[in-house]
Formats: structure tokens, sequence, C-alpha cells
């Protein structure tokens, strides 16, 4: 079941890659770009990192790919080109956001991500608690603190325009 | 230990040069030749006293002052005297004496009067230290000397172009030959350390020496001698060398500087009996130059120049002599050509300081016995004395020579003949010319006898073309003393078959200059009309001229092309670099289009071959 | 089946690179920047386990927050290009022309 769980994400990830690439208008590549990310997570999962899924589904899809569409929004696209001739039709849309949850609950129905060889048991993910804040907790800093000058140079700069 | 003569040799005429330079020139211009004839006459009886005594078989070599020493390598000055330079030496002062003498009348009013006599016995001086040298370094520093003072007094006249043109072309011909002297002396240096370069040291020592080596310095040594010794390849200067004043064509040019190329290889003897076959190529060069310088001369009609074309051609029969083997007879007419020859030329200067010109063409002058009786007789006196009819002194010293060339037999033998039919017949042709010639009108009222200080000498020094044939025997012991090497063969005595010979010859060259000359008059003038092909010939000296002028004009276009556009290559090659700098900067700035995409693909590019080494 | 991420993993990275280099929109560009982001993510989440080392795991971590760190600081660079005037286009971006 693992494999045709694989073999859903796999050709879903593609088509929509696929999809996006050949797509004119922003705001659909945007949607694209969504729903691949969210197959990218089934295959997170599928690995036997079910955090990082969670993760990937919460920070990149949900905020990151928000905040692009949102970007898009406001300055993507001229006028005419806010739907192009190659929309998606809303069954694929549909499908695009559906598609995930139905091969999480199948790969759940059948026992859990494979184990043994390929994709590990929890245990090499109950680590990366360990690995993140005790051996690597300079990186990890870092990478804070680089979220906050993120931050901070985008309200700076709005401040800027504004004044 | 080293006697008064032989100091007074060098320390007399520098000492008169002095006096000339610092006192008189600035002071009195005019006296300057007083000081000069003093230590003429002062060098002179010096020679002469210490001819007797070499005669007698005493001789010196003694170094007098190291100028520079590392180790085993020395340089020094010092003063050699043996039977050879004892002998050229007493023919050079007595004629360079006279000469002076003569100079005094012929250069009066002359401008540059002082300035004449001081570099003309700065000559004497220069001369006479080549001649008494005891070692190679010593003798190349007085040969260029020599040539210095020839350039100055070439150019004398340095206002006319062509005295100017004249004068350089002399120097700088020497001066090949000198860079020739130059390369042997170093080779001889190499080749023997120590004693390089002192004659008593290296000649017993030649034979220890590399064969190669000996053979390169010996074609040196004839390389200079060639150059000033006016033979083949380089004899093109003498001619020309005309320009001067006739007391310096007469002195440097006929009698004493063009000698010092037979006088090094007579010193060098030793070195070229080792050093392969330069004896056959001196023979031949020697020969062919004789032959053709007087075949050419046969054809000229400037005076000086017919006696030019004369010197040259009896510098190839001393050369001839040499190649033959035969150094006593070469030195033997060395020293009566010196004596017939300047007589010549004295004589020639007469009629064109009777003339006013610096020189006189045969067409300007004839019948010139009825006018000037005594530079008549003296120069035919003289020219019997170079045809070689008894009892001139020409005639001992060819018949030495044309002895060792039938002795020879073959092409040496025919040679000989014919040198001395054509020496004949164009020394009778310009005899008949000028003083005896069908012409009894002359130019200008001018015309007349030589004064005394002009006659005098030109009337001693035919006296010794007559006489000096006489010594002949006293010659041959002298230059025995001394003599390096193995022992030189005595002068032969004149024998009837070839006395008969050479007098047969001459002879029949004076019937063909009379019967050209005066009983066809005008035949001389004809020709050149009628055939100018022919005359444009001689005049090219069979196209040698032409091909030593195409000659420096290469040298001349690879010195501007190294010079000039060698300049301009150097920086054009330099901009160019700096230019391949800047289309490379250039090439590398369409690199930098500032379009997003395009750096993009370069990045993939660059990841891509990165990958490629690395996955590999 | 780490052949089959793997192709995965090949195909996403060349379709966003494809979009990175082709083009023209800058938006355009961020997608197939990410896109190329999240493959590097399958590939080495997929060799933690194979390894057994979390240190892919915490890697894919802090990726995921430098990547929305990233994708902030583009943003914004765009959106005051937008308030500037002119097209979004990669052709107006030449400054480093040389």
């Amino acid at each position: 079941m693992a494999q045709l769980a694989l073999g859903l994400a796999g050709l879903g990830a593609a088509f929509f890659a696929g999809l996006m690439v050949l797509q004119r208008s922003l705001y659909v590549a945007a949607v694209c770009l969504l729903a691949v990310l969210l197959q990218v997570a089934v295959l997170f999962f599928l690995s036997g990192a079910p955090l990082l899924a969670f993760l990937q589904v919460m920070i990149y899809a949900g905020a990151v790919m928000v905040l692009i569409v949102v970007a898009i929004m406001a300055a993507g696209s001229s006028a005419g080109e806010r739907w192009s001739r190659l929309a998606l039709p809303w069954p694929v849309a549909a499908a695009g956001f559906l598609l995930p949850f139905l091969e999480i609950a199948l790969i759940v129905a059948r026992g859990g991500p494979p184990s043994g060889g390929l994709g590990r048991t929890l245990a090499v993910e109950s680590q990366v608690g360990q690995v993140l804040f005790e051996s690597h907790a300079v990186a990890t800093e870092a990478v804070g603190l680089l979220l906050f000058l993120a931050g901070l140079s985008l309200v700076s700069g709005k401040k800027r325009s504004a004044g | 230990m080293i006697p008064l003569s032989v100091t007074l040799l060098l320390a007399a005429p520098a000492a008169a040069l002095l006096a000339g330079f610092f006192l008189l020139r600035p002071w009195k211009p005019q006296w300057t030749h007083w000081p000069i004839l003093a230590s003429c006459a002062v060098v002179a009886a010096a020679s002469l006293s210490l001819a007797a005594r070499v005669y007698s078989g005493w001789g010196i070599d003694v170094p007098l002052a190291t100028w520079m020493a590392a180790g085993e390598w020395s340089l020094s000055f010092g003063v050699r005297l043996d039977g050879l330079s004892a002998s050229v030496l007493a023919m050079v002062s007595v004629v360079g004496g006279l000469i002076h003498v003569y100079a005094s009348g012929y250069m009066r009013g002359d401008p540059g009067f002082a300035r004449f006599f001081l570099v003309f016995h700065l000559f004497y001086l220069a001369m006479i230290g080549l001649l008494i040298s005891n070692n190679y370094v010593q003798l190349y520093l007085f040969w260029e000397l020599v040539g210095l003072s020839s350039y100055l007094l070439i150019g004398h006249c340095y206002q006319r172009r062509a005295a100017r043109a004249a004068a350089l072309q002399a120097f700088l011909t020497n001066r090949v030959g000198d860079f020739g002297l130059m390369l042997a002396v170093l080779v001889l240096l190499a080749a023997f350390r120590g004693g390089g370069t002192r004659f008593a040291i290296l000649f017993p020592i030649l034979p220890a020496g590399d064969p190669d080596l000996l053979a390169l310095a010996g074609l040196l040594i004839f390389w200079a001698a060639c150059a000033k010794s006016a033979q083949f390849p380089l004899y093109f200067w003498l001619p020309d060398a005309m320009e001067g004043p006739t007391p310096v064509s007469a002195l440097m040019h006929a009698a004493t500087m063009v000698t010092a190329g037979i006088f090094l290889l007579a010193r060098s003897w030793s070195l070229v009996l080792a050093a392969g076959h330069l004896l056959q190529v001196l023979a031949w060069v020697g020969a062919f130059t004789a032959a053709g310088a007087a075949l050419i001369a046969c054809a000229k009609t400037d005076l000086k120049r017919i006696l030019a074309y004369s010197t040259v051609s009896h510098l190839g029969l001393m050369a001839f002599a040499l190649g033959l083997g035969q150094v006593p007879a070469a030195v033997f007419h060395l020293i009566t050509h010196g004596f017939f020859k300047a007589a010549l030329f004295l004589c020639a200067g007469n009629i064109a300081h009777a003339l006013g010109q610096p020189t006189a063409s045969v067409s300007e002058v004839g019948g010139l016995w009825r006018r000037m009786p005594l530079t008549c007789a003296c120069f035919a006196a003289a020219a019997l004395s170079l045809s070689g009819i008894w009892p001139f002194a020409g005639f001992y010293s060819k018949d030495a020579i044309l002895d060792a060339a039938l002795h020879r037999g073959g092409l040496a033998a025919a040679a000989g003949l014919s040198i001395s039919f054509l020496s004949s017949f164009y020394i009778f042709r310009m005899l008949f010319l000028a003083f005896l010639g069908p012409r009894p009108e002359q130019r200008g009222p001018r015309l007349h006898e030589a004064e005394a200080v002009m006659a005098a000498p030109v009337f001693f020094l035919a006296l010794g073309a007559l006489g000096v044939g006489w010594l002949a025997k006293g010659l041959g012991t002298l230059l025995s003393s001394g003599w390096p090497g193995p022992a030189l063969e005595a002068l032969p005595g004149p024998s009837l078959p070839v006395a008969a010979a050479g007098t047969a010859l001459a002879a029949l060259g004076a019937l063909a200059a009379y019967w050209l000359t005066t009983a066809l008059s005008g035949w001389d003038w004809e020709w050149r009309r009628s055939l100018p092909g022919l005359e444009a010939l001689f005049e090219s000296d069979f196209g040698w001229r032409r091909a030593v002028a195409s000659f420096s004009a290469l040298v001349r276009g690879a010195a501007a092309m190294v010079g000039g556009p060698w300049d301009e290559g150097v920086d054009r090659v330099c901009e160019a670099a700096a230019g391949w700098a800047g289309s490379l900067g250039e090439a590398g700035r369409r690199l930098a289009t500032g379009s997003l995409s395009d750096y993009l693909w370069w990045m993939l590019a660059g990841t891509t071959v990165l990958l490629a080494t690395v996955v590999r | 089946m780490t052949g089959a991420i793997w192709g995965i993993t090949g195909l996403l990275f060349a379709s966003g690179l494809v979009m990175l280099i082709l083009r023209r929109e800058l938006l355009a560009m961020l997608l197939g920047l990410e896109l190329m982001i999240n493959a590097v993510n399958i590939s080495l989440v997929h060799a933690a386990g194979l390894f057994g080392d979390p240190e892919g795991l915490a890697a894919v971590l802090l990726i995921i927050a430098v990547a929305a760190a990233e994708a902030v600081v583009g943003l914004s660079l765009i959106l005051r290009m937008h308030q500037a005037g002119g097209p979004l286009d990669a052709r107006v971006l030449r400054e480093l022309r040389g």
C-alpha cells in the first residue's frame, strides 16, 4: 500500500508541478504550487517523518504560500492576466486539495509509514529536538535571528515608504 | 739601456706636436711647421743611425710599461727594433721628412695650415709607433691612430662634400678591417694566454697552438691588411681618398699608411706560415688586385687617380710577393715603391698647384715638359723606376718578385708578366699625356715650375727612386737581423732571363703607350666617346663599386629596419597587448548583461560543471 | 522506493529551475525557487530516513524556516519595486550591467 501511496503522491506532485510551469497566470501557478507542497508533505509522511509533514503543511503551505498568494494578488499581474486560458477547472483544484488527505488516510489505514530499511520509525524523529537544540543550537539560534531580521526589514521598509 | 735614438723616435714628434698645438697654433699658426720639420729631421737621423746599428746585428725588444695585468694575462707597451722595423722605419722617416718639407710649400696660404701640419705629424708619430711596436695590442692602437689621422687628413678641406664623404668612406672601410685585427688579437689572446700578443713570446710558441684558431687569426689579420693596404674586396676607399691634399696622398696613401698592412703581414710572418692555406689566398688576392687595378688605371683621366690605382696595383704586387713566400722581395718593393710613388704624387701635386686646383685631369694638361722641366725629369725617373727599367730601383724589386713568379710558373707567371706590361703602359701613358703630349697649349699663365721648397723634395725622392735599388743586398742582411722564425731566403740577384723578360714587357708597355697617345693622338678620348659602356665599366671598377654600394644600402636598410620600425614595432606590440587586454575585458563585459535570466543560466551551467566533476 | 523518491525530487527540481530561468516575472521566479527548495527537502528527509540520521530532519526544519524568511524578504523587495512603478520584470533590473 505504501507503494500505491507513493505513486499517487509522486504523480500528483509531478502533475501539479508541470501544470505550474506551463501556466501563464500567476494565480493559478500559486495554487498549483500549493498542491505540490501538500504532496510533498505526504512524501515526508511516507519517509517516516510525520512531524515534518505536519510542519510543512502548517508553515510552508499554510504561511509562506499564503504570503505569496497575497503578494501576487497585490502586485502580481497586469489587468488582463488574471484568468488565463489554461485556468484550472474546479474539479482539478478540488482534487488537488483533497488528494493528500486521501493518501494519508490510505497510509494510516494500512499501518502507517513503512518501517525497516526505508522510512524508519519515529525513533529518528524523536531525536530531532536533541539535534536542533543541543548539538546545533547555534544554527537554530541563527535561523531564529534571521527570521527576526526579515520581519524587521519588512516593518522598517514599510515604514520608510510610508514616511 | 734604451738608446737615445729610440727614445727620440717617439719623443721628438711628440714634443713637436705639443709645441705646435699649445704654443704655435694659437699664437703664430704659420710657424707651426718649424718644430715639426725639426722633429722630422731628428727622426730621420735617428732612424738611419738605428738602421746602421741593426745592420750590424744589434736589436732590442723591451717592454716599457705594463698597461694592465691580471693573473697570466697582461698587456704592455714596449719597443721592438729588428731588421724589418728598422728598414721600413728608415724609408718612412726619410720619405716622410721630405714630404713634410714639400707640404710646407704646398699648403702655404691654406687656412687650415696649422691643423694640417699637426694632424700630418700625428700621423707620422702614429706610423713610427706602429713600426716599433712589440706587441699586437700596441700595434692595434697605433693602427687605429693611423686610420684616424687618415680620416682627418682626407677630410682636411671639410667644406667640400666630396672630401667629407671620401674621408668617412675611408674611415669606415678601414674600420671594417680593423675589426678583423681586433678579433685576431682576441683570438690570439684566447689561444695563447700569457704571451698572447708580444711578438717575441708569441712566435716561438705558435706551432703549439690549435691550428683552427691559428688559421682564423691569420685570416683575420689578412682581412685587416686587405682594408689598410687596399686589396681586392676593400680597396675602393683608396682612389676616393685622393680628395685629400697631395702631400696627404703622397705620404699616406702611397708610401706609408697603406704599407702598414703589408708590414703587419710581414711582422706576423710566423703566424701567416702557420695559418693553413693563407699564403695561397694571399697570392691570389694580391695577383688579382694588382692586375685589376693596373687595368683600371689605364683608363683613368684624373692624374691622382691614375696614381691611386697604381698604388693599389703595387700593393697587390707586394701581397702577391708575400703569397709566393718572398718576404724580402715584398719588403724591398715596399721601400722602393715608397720612393718612386711619392715622387710621382709630388709631381702631380706640382702640376695641380701650378694650375691652382686640388688635382688635374689629363685633358687639362699636355706638353708640360717645356714649362716644368724639373718636374718632368723627376716624373720620368720615377716612371722608369715604376716600370722596372734598369738601373732604377724599381727594377731590382720588381725583378725579385717576377723571379719568384716565373719560378712558380703557370698562372702566377702570367700574372707577373701582365702586371709588368700594364704598369708600364699606364705610367707611360700618363707621362706622355701630361708632359710630352701633342698639345702644347696649356691653360692659364700660371703654369710654371714649382718653387724650390716644393721642387727639392721631388728631386731627392727621384734620386731615391733611382738609387735605393742598389741597397738590395744590404736590405737582405738587414731583414735577417732579428727575424723571428725560419731564416729568410736571400734576395735573388738579377738574373738575365728574368731581367730580359721584365724589361722587354716594360718596353712593350711604353711603346704601346706612345703609340696610343702620341702617334694616334686623340685615341684616348675617342674610345670613350665611341664605347661609353666600356668607360662606364671602368668607372665602376668592373661593377665592384656598384656591388659595394648595394651592400652598404642593404646594411643601411637593415639598420633602418632595426632602428626605426623596430621601435614602432615594439610600441605596436605593447599597444597590441594592451588592446588584447582591453578586448578580453570587453568580451568579459558582455557577460555582465545585468539581466537576471542570463546570470541564472550561467549559474546553472557552472553548477552543472561542478556537479559533473564532483560526482565523477 | 528510493529510486522513485529521487525521480520525483529530480523532476520537481528541474521544474523549479525551468520556472526560475525561463520566466520573466519576478513572482514566477520566486515560485520556481520555492519548488526547488521543496524538492531538496524531500531528498533530505528521505536520506535522513535511509541512514537513520536525525540531523537531516533538523536540517529540513531549518531550511523550511529559512525559506520562509527568504520568501518574506523577496516579497517585500518585489512589493517595493511595485510601489516604485514599472513592470515587475527581470529585464528592468539592469543595474548590474557592466
